[in-house]
């Protein structure tokens, strides 16, 4: 029902970067503001109820789990002892400040390309902007020898790219300054890639930029539970059917005609990207639309009226039927089409073609919030169904959508309804960790 | 361990939890479905009343909404457990009602004036019909016969029965107004089992949702009902 | 020292508190707002499918007020005792945010122009003399011209489905002959028709009639309105009046002003904050502030502000002025003082027609807001001379979607069984194949008919109830009785095989044990006279100038409308001519 573009964040600038070359300290701030804000440094370094940027959010990973560190310039607990130099290193390349190397949730690879002028913005805003907070982020609960981290470095060494290499391979690869533009927002400071593009068995993703193939933003392994979608133009499964105006929409309120926000997409549109620029979010969404299909086998989803004759008509036979016109149709309509903007279609939505329904289980299980956005200050919830149906009716019926109106996906069972529970995803905007309305 | 599957379901209820993700959670099941199977599989046992209370409630409540051709009547409903889990409520205890001081009595289109909340009504109500009933049939009510058990329901109905501090008028109502509850308030409440009383009506139920149906031009509505917890018929 | 200061206080958190401290905010005052219940969002209190249920919903009454804390007593005659009004049931007050405003039905009308000065226009047309002993009748002040920008605000902000007549002296469509000239359309296209409003519209269309659609505040579509907030489109579930909606598509505070006004930082509420009195300076002449109880803490709190708004439920607005002593109170035997007088309500009844058995109604089908209805025997639209009586009432098919229970409890009576299986047959019968029609009417005030302080009763709080001095009169029973008489051809005509035209009759006392309706008018009344209303035209008290009261208490008369577009465009005015006037020379907006 909705649809998540990347765990993480935008980067983006009001003005370019020779107007604000001289500019006054406080601009510098402001700028740098815009940067972390819409480059959602807080996603991964603030917790809800918590001070701003002073680390401790958890994360993951498949050989323990790890803190986001205190970013404020507390001296002794955060970056306050960080030269300009120092910061640079860690933010394009992966270096802390004692030279040994920061595990790659920390999406450096993707930083690599920031030009010297924004990572000088970053670094004057994260001095003076912020306040110090002496908190200690909790400590990494990774057993040894995985706990070791000169490893990294080989990891570094052998996958992240170097500053340089990031910013000459692109340099000049599009003439029209827009493009350009979404390409540097998107590769770069907003890292879509790191949720949105595929990765190799050693964790790398496969490709950094548009650059290096198709492969690039073609959609990502499972984060927190929720399977990050394609950013291409495939028809059925990625952003073909997505106007320029849909994902400006999109990434501006969390919602828009063609689908509402989900998961941890939530948190990076409510810090990062609603902040952004109408011009910057025109620039990334028509890069996004330049990225030719992944998958030329995709034929084009196009509505199939079957089904919603067969519920006008009190037909209920197909597998979930009734289920789906008991507990869902009233939202999201017999027809599949939703209320845009408000009750996201199902008939055509991407999320439910995906070949991998873990996030439209999810969602079915644990429900989900659109929080209060700037520009949209309505909360619209969707419920939890976990207690109130079964593995098998939530089988039934997350394949009685992903068949019904065209979208002719694959069938799910209560197998994997309990396969995909135990995924299930961690508390976000749907339990309290912001307020409703 | 297996007779406590029933009792923090029924206290849920008491603390108005239903809805909620506590209310299922409390009964330590894993989804609507499993929790009602597990209340369904126990009789139930009155917490309120006591046995001949109880027998009354449900001979009495029969007769107010009898089984007939139209479908169920109260006892197959469950509206005696619907009641019965009613006294555990706030409702019950007149919560959110005024009760304070002086009761002094006026005419009857000023309301209610008594001091006494659903929980006293049904205990001196009851005591006070069953009174009568052995003073003028020699048996208790659930022991008489239908055409006497309406005779009786017919002089309370009529203001012409006292039953000790309560006006038999004021508890006929109160049994009334309980037993048409539970012949139709949602399932989850203990009455209106298998959807009947929304069945015999051609109420949908919860699915509130009539966006293709808005107008039939006199047809009736084609689906079935649904309850809260997702039981249909 | 020690307290708390604002730029302003408002009390209660329904639509007239919300729409006041949204327009003060946005006029940059640091803005409190207060309400006696509980938070509520739709995510808790809407969840779906659980809110979908009568008996915790519209029996329990879960929205409601709780009379344990507070009532109010009543009485038909100032020769009686006043007793409590122990259990919910004539009117139903709202509690917690959104108020009344998240439990009403969303029937969202302007006015009809005449009944905004109906003193006058009486006199115009029948001469003085046609108004009876002990009527007092009187005009608001303010005329539909000067409100209607305020009438157009409201309905963007609520969303409200409708069928405009005229828009800016061309017709422009099917809508009510018989409403005002508007500066703009309804921002939604009206409601469909169910299948009873459609034969209604028919039958009354063929008698000569005008029908048209009632216009809602239920979203026929989805919407985002001025404040960018986002209403679902309502898809007729009819869980509209006594209910939150689940679907975003009824307007109400919560859904269509608190998410934006949630966003602004000068802004705040507080639940569980029931405010006891209005604090005054020694003089009585300028309020300092307020003072609460946390219900929670059972800590009395108190807040100094510049300004007090007071956007209560209409008898609570009365009974803080009675009890912080703004005002004179009002004495019927000597006809003096302000605070009290002029309380009103609705004459409202309900009648049933049945349709053959072929024909089903599907009651269940509705939307609070949904229906159509004729004018043709409201305000001033019929000629009252030969009749002889003041008032009138728009008669309606409004199907807001009938449940269950409340079919059960209310079928039988009047001769017919109300339990046992002919009543079960009657029962079915009437659900599967009637329809009900409404006479939506007026009330006028009379001198003996009023709110004041009661003598013996207290609340939980300690201070005295509210006592409600309130009969039915003849001019407004014998209006009910012409009106429901019009309404029988018209059930003929859409094929009745049965009827049961429902009247008050000659003598009636007001009964508080069945449910008529919310809506309560007057009792603190605005004017262009300080010795006949407490309010001056802005709703300004004439005596504590930096209070206003927002409400249908200003009402002078109860309209045949619903009251709650009124309201709404009573507070834009109000807040329009604080934010215009008042606050660049805070004092008494008119002479008194």
């Amino acid at each position: 029902m909705k649809w998540p573009l990347f765990i993480a964040c935008f980067l983006g600038m009001a003005l370019t970067a020779e107007a604000t070359a001289q500019d006054s300290d406080k601009a510098v701030v402001e700028k740098g503001r815009y940067l972390a804000a819409a480059s959602d440094c807080a996603a991964c370094h603030s917790v809800h109820g918590k001070p701003e940027y002073s680390g401790g959010v958890s994360f993951f990973l498949p050989m323990g789990k790890i803190y986001s560190t205190n970013i404020t310039p507390d001296p002794d607990h955060g970056i306050g002892r960080y030269t300009e130099a120092q910061f640079e290193q860690a933010l394009r390349q992966g270096i802390r400040r004692d030279g040994s190397t920061l595990y790659p949730a920390m999406p450096f690879p993707s930083y690599a390309r920031l030009t010297d002028n924004d990572i000088h913005a970053l670094f004057v805003y994260f001095r003076d902007g912020v306040e110090a907070v002496p908190v200690s982020a909790p400590k990494n609960e990774i057993p040894w020898p995985l706990s070791m981290r000169w490893p990294l470095t080989f990891w570094r060494w052998a996958f992240a790219p170097t500053p340089h290499k990031a910013i000459t391979s692109t340099a000049g690869e599009f003439t029209d300054p827009l493009l350009e533009r979404g390409a540097y927002l998107v590769e770069g400071p907003a890292h879509c890639g790191a949720c949105h593009s595929p990765r190799a068995i050693t964790m790398q993703e496969k490709a950094l930029t548009a650059h290096d193939g198709s492969l690039y933003l073609a959609g990502g392994a499972p984060v927190d539970g929720w399977t990050p979608p394609s950013l291409r133009q495939e028809n059925r499964t990625g952003l073909g059917r997505w106007s320029e105006e849909d994902i400006v929409s999109f990434l501006k309120t969390g919602r828009s005609n063609t689908g509402s926000v989900f998961g941890s997409m939530t948190s990076a549109i409510l810090h990062g990207t609603q902040k952004l620029t109408d011009n910057d979010l025109h620039a990334i969404a028509h890069y996004l639309k330049s990225l030719p299909s992944a998958d030329r086998t995709q034929t084009p989803w196009t509505y199939d009226t079957t089904i919603t004759d067969q519920l006008h008509k009190a037909d209920l036979s197909s597998r979930g039927a009734r289920i789906y016109v008991d507990r869902c149709a009233a939202c999201h309509r017999t027809d599949g089409k939703g209320y845009p903007a408000v009750f996201p279609a199902l008939a055509g939505n991407p999320v439910m073609m995906q070949s991998d329904a873990m996030s439209l289980v999810h969602i079915v299980q644990k429900g989900a919030s659109l929080p209060a956005m700037t520009a949209a200050p309505s909360s619209i919830t969707m419920p939890a169904f976990s207690h109130k149906l079964t593995d098998q009716q939530i089988a039934d019926v997350v394949t009685f959508i992903r068949h019904a109106w065209g979208n002719n996906a694959s069938s799910v069972s209560a197998e994997d309804v309990r396969q995909f529970s135990r995924t299930m995803p961690p508390p976000d905007m749907a339990d309290d960790a912001v307020s409703l309305n | 361990m297996e007779p406590t599957l029933n009792r923090p379901l029924r206290r849920s209820f008491v603390k108005g939890l239903l809805g909620t993700t506590s209310f299922w959670m409390a009964s330590g099941n894993a989804s609507w479905t499993a929790a009602l199977a597990a209340e369904a599989a126990h009789p139930y046992q009155p917490t309120f009343f006591d046995a001949m209370e109880y027998r009354f409630v449900e001979a009495a409540s029969e007769r107010l909404f009898p089984a007939d051709d139209n479908g169920p009547g109260a006892k197959a409903l469950g509206v005696a457990e619907f009641i019965d889990r009613q006294m555990q409520t706030p409702y019950a205890r007149g919560e959110n009602w005024y009760m304070s001081g002086p009761f002094q009595q006026g005419p009857a289109n000023l309301g209610y004036q008594l001091p006494f909340v659903p929980r006293d009504l049904y205990r001196n109500g009851i005591a006070g019909v069953e009174h009568y009933t052995r003073q003028h049939y020699g048996k208790g009510f659930a022991d008489l016969s239908p055409v006497q058990q309406d005779e009786i329901l017919t002089a309370l109905e009529g203001g012409s029965v006292q039953l000790g501090e309560v006006p038999g008028r004021v508890f006929f109502e109160q049994l009334r107004t309980n037993t048409l509850e539970g012949a139709f308030a949602d399932p989850l409440y203990g009455g209106n089992r298998g959807l009947g009383g929304w069945i015999m009506l051609g109420f949908p139920g919860a699915r509130a949702d009539f966006m293709d149906w808005v107008n039939q031009e006199g047809a009736p509505y084609p689906l079935a009902p649904v309850s809260i917890s997702g039981e249909s018929a | 020292m020690g307290r708390t200061h604002v730029d302003a206080v408002i009390v209660g958190a329904g639509w007239a508190g919300s729409i006041m401290a949204k327009e003060l905010t946005e006029a940059g005052l640091s803005v409190i707002m207060l309400e006696r219940g509980p938070e509520r969002t739709t995510p808790v209190e809407g969840a779906y499918p659980e809110s979908i249920d009568e008996l915790r919903g519209a029996v329990r009454k879960r929205l409601f007020q709780n009379l344990s804390q507070s009532t109010v007593t009543i009485r038909n005659t100032m020769d009686q005792t006043a007793l409590p009004y122990r259990q919910l049931a004539a009117f139903l007050p709202g509690e917690g945010v959104g108020g009344a405003g998240l439990h009403w039905s969303g029937v969202h009308f302007r006015v009809a122009p005449e009944d905004l000065r109906l003193r006058s226009s009486v006199i115009e047309r029948y001469g003085e003399k046609f108004i009876p002993d002990g009527m007092n009748l009187q005009d608001y002040g303010v005329t539909y011209e000067e409100l209607e920008p305020f009438f157009d605000k409201a309905e963007k902000v609520f969303g409200t489905s409708g069928e405009a007549y005229k828009v800016q002296g061309k017709i422009v469509g099917n809508g009510n002959i018989f409403s005002p000239d508007r500066s703009d359309n309804f921002p939604l296209p009206a409601m469909k028709d169910t299948f009873s409003a459609s034969i209604f519209r028919d039958a009354a269309k063929n008698a000569g009639y005008h029908p048209y659609a009632l216009p809602a505040a239920n979203a026929s579509r989805q919407y985002t309105n001025p404040y960018g907030c986002q209403m679902g489109p309502c898809n007729f579930c009819g869980y509209c009046s006594g209910y939150d909606c689940y679907l975003y598509s009824k307007a109400s505070p919560n859904v269509n002003i608190l998410p934006a006004l949630r966003q602004n930082p000068g802004f705040t509420l507080v639940p569980n904050a029931h405010v006891l009195r209005i604090d005054l300076d020694s003089a009585k002449t300028k309020a300092t502030g307020v003072t609460y109880l946390d219900t929670k803490s059972r800590k009395e709190m108190s807040l100094s502000a510049d300004l007090v708004i007071l956007g209560a439920f209409q008898f609570n607005n009365v009974h803080l002025m009675l009890v912080s002593g703004i005002g004179k109170p009002y004495d019927p035997v000597s006809n003096t003082g302000t605070v009290g007088r002029n309380f009103v309500y609705q004459t409202i009844t309900s009648s049933r027609v049945w349709l053959p058995s072929s024909t089903y109604t599907n009651q269940f089908v509705g939307a609070g807001g949904s229906g159509v209805a004729i004018d043709d025997f409201n305000s001033m639209n019929f000629d009252h001379g030969p009749l002889g009586f003041v008032g009138g009432s728009p008669v309606w098919v409004n199907q807001a979607g009938v449940k269950p229970i409340a079919a059960a409890i209310g079928a039988g009576g009047g001769g017919t069984p109300r339990w046992g299986s002919a009543y079960k047959n009657a029962l079915i019968n009437t659900y599967k194949h009637s329809l009900g029609i409404d006479a939506h009417g007026s009330n006028m005030a009379y001198r003996d008919v009023y709110l004041d302080l009661d003598p013996t009763w207290k609340d939980v709080y300690g201070q005295p109830l509210l006592r409600m001095t309130f009969t039915w009169k003849d001019n407004d029973i014998r209006m009910n009785q012409y009106v429901v008489s019009r309404i029988e051809p018209i059930a003929r005509a859409m094929g009745a095989t049965k009827m049961n035209l429902v009247h008050l009759n000659a003598g009636q006392p007001f009964d508080t044990r069945n449910y008529q309706t919310t809506h309560l008018g007057g009792g603190a009344i605005m004017g262009d006279n300080p010795q006949t209303s407490a309010l001056n035209r802005y709703l300004q008290s004439w005596d504590v100038s930096n209070v206003f009261v927002i409400g249908s208490n200003a009402f002078p008369q109860g309209m045949g409308y619903n009251p709650t577009g009124v309201v709404a465009a009573l507070a834009y005015w109000a807040a329009h001519h604080i934010r215009t006037t008042y606050l660049k020379s805070p004092g008494p907006l008119v002479k008194a």
